[in-house]
């Protein structure tokens, strides 16, 4: 193989779909590490055997998360990527940006590193992929000189992210975005220095839509709901039914708890407060004539993960419903509990809703100082991947 | 609450001494004092750049070298 030829990741360019090889390959021409990075890629793949290493000392002055390190295992023949570490920013929340905060963060990251990113990882940071152990600390004091600060990583409360709520979105009982504002700037110490047995990850929906899909990546999930009925305008109810829409087949016969029930006759869609379950269906069915009701705040839920050391945990409810107004000290408050609890009797490496599993849910109740209440099913289901056949 | 005294991160100082790498948790344990304040102790250890933190699968602390 000549020098440079990539022919086993060429593969990956092939189809009709984007390809990370060519995002790479066209950095490449500009920079020496992105080089040796498709030439480790490549060897990777003929080997069928990484040549990256993890951890070691990670981060800056005073931080211990936020940086990711990673270090190949052949530092003579790949001089340039011998270190590739990756920085991870806090996103403001809902991702909003301009033009100007962009250009930034690119210009500081083309000067201290491989000029590549990725706008957003899975953790929902600015992810600036690669650079040097000497470059990582002049990149963040860069960086932080125009206002942005690292995100979360390692035994950490991880970067907190959620759904557009309020600031696009009609249905959002809560509002996302403050509260992601208000527990990061609460909670930095958790953020940049870890101290837990593991990570600990917080989202937050606007409504059970649940977009952020924290249900499934949150070991503390916050989704917005409401306490009242919905509000049904009847009016419009008729209108789609007018237009042809089935309302038995789409709509009552799919609400899950049959709070719904279509009168023919008066052209009435009844509505059973008492059985609604506020799954949104019928809402995202007919936005015109359904809305969520107005007494609005949030479930709770713990627990959700990937799986690791056990399986994968979707979040289970802990607070059926909890009034979310600034400044959330109840929300807070819990958190500092779990903490706290997790942290004095987690093993290393135990997530929140192992260490649940372990001492089991009667416990962790005891210990946090709540009662047990009917919606705390424990856990609806254990494993959030579909597998098609 | 307590403040942290230079007293207290004397302590944790001396303490990580004895060993390689350890979790906050342990240090208050092995000197005896209240964990938050050993947590308040060593962030503030952490932004005068007298330890750092390691990463070997989860997150550690370490006297810096
Ligand atoms: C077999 C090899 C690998 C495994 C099993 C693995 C596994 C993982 C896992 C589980 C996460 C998510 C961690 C979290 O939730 O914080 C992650 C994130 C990450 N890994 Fe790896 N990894 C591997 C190789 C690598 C390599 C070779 C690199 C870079 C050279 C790398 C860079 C990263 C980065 C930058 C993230 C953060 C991504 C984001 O936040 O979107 N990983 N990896
Ligand atoms: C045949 C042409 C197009 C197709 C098939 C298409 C398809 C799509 C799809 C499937 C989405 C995702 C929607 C979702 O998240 O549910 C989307 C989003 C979007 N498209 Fe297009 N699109 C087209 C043309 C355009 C054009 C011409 C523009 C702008 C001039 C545009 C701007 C956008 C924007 C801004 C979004 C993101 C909206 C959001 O996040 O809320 N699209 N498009
Ligand atoms: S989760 Fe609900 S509130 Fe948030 S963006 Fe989705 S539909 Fe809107
Ligand atoms: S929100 Fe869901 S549970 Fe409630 S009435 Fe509509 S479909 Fe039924």
């Amino acid at each position: 193989m000549a020098d440079g030829e990539t022919p086993l990741l060429d593969e990956l360019e092939k189809g009709p779909w984007p390809s990370y090889v060519k995002e790479i390959k066209r950095m490449a021409s500009k920079n020496a590490a992105s080089k040796d990075l498709l030439g480790i890629q490549e060897l990777s793949y003929k080997d069928k055997v990484t040549h990256w290493k993890h951890g070691g000392i990670v981060g800056v002055t005073g931080y211990g998360a936020g940086v990711i390190g990673r270090y190949t295992d052949m530092p003579d023949k790949f001089p340039n990527a011998a270190a590739f570490h990756t920085l991870r920013i806090n996103q403001p929340a809902g991702w909003f940006y301009n033009t100007k905060s962009l250009r930034t963060i690119c210009d500081i990251w083309e000067k201290y590193g491989s000029g590549m990113t990725n706008f957003h990882g899975s953790t929902g940071d600015i992810i600036l992929l690669g650079t040097t152990t000497e470059n990582l600390q002049p990149c963040f004091d860069a960086l932080t000189d125009a206002g942005f600060d690292l995100g979360g990583s390692g035994s950490a409360l991880r970067t907190i992210s959620g759904c557009v709520g309020k600031a696009r979105c009609e249905w959002s009982s809560i509002d996302t975005l403050d509260i992601i504002y208000n527990l990061t700037m609460e909670f930095q110490d958790e953020i940049h220095r870890p101290r837990w047995p593991y990570k600990f990850k917080i989202k937050t929906s606007g409504c059970p839509n649940d977009c952020s899909a924290a249900i499934a990546r949150a070991d503390f999930t916050i989704i917005g709901t409401w306490k009242d009925g919905l509000r049904i305008d009847q009016e419009k109810v008729r209108e789609y039914v007018d237009k042809g829409m089935d309302i038995n087949g789409l709509i009552v016969n799919k609400c899950p708890t049959y709070a719904l029930e279509w009168d023919g006759k008066s052209r009435e869609l009844k509505f059973y407060e008492d059985d609604c379950v506020r799954c949104m269906h019928c809402i995202n069915k007919m936005p015109k004539a359904i809305r969520p009701g107005v007494d609005t705040g949030a479930t709770i839920l713990i627990g959700g993960k990937a799986p690791i050391i056990k399986g994968a945990y979707l979040s289970w409810v802990l607070i059926p419903f909890m009034k979310m107004e600034p400044p959330y000290d109840e929300v807070k408050d819990l958190l500092r509990k779990i903490w706290d609890w997790w942290d004095e009797n987690g093993r290393t490496r135990e997530r929140l809703a192992e260490l649940i599993e372990r001492v089991g849910l009667k416990t962790f109740l005891k210990e946090i100082g709540l009662k047990p209440v009917p919606q705390m099913v424990y856990k609806p289901r254990a494993n959030p991947y579909v597998f098609l056949k | 609450m307590a403040e942290v005294t230079e007293e207290l991160k004397q302590k944790v100082i001396d303490y990580l001494k004895t060993v390689t790498k350890a979790k906050n948790k342990e240090v208050a344990r092995e000197i005896g004092e209240d964990k938050h304040l050993v947590d308040k102790a060593i962030a503030e250890l952490g932004k005068e750049g007298k330890i750092e933190y390691l990463y070997l699968g989860a997150s550690f602390i370490k006297l810096k070298e």
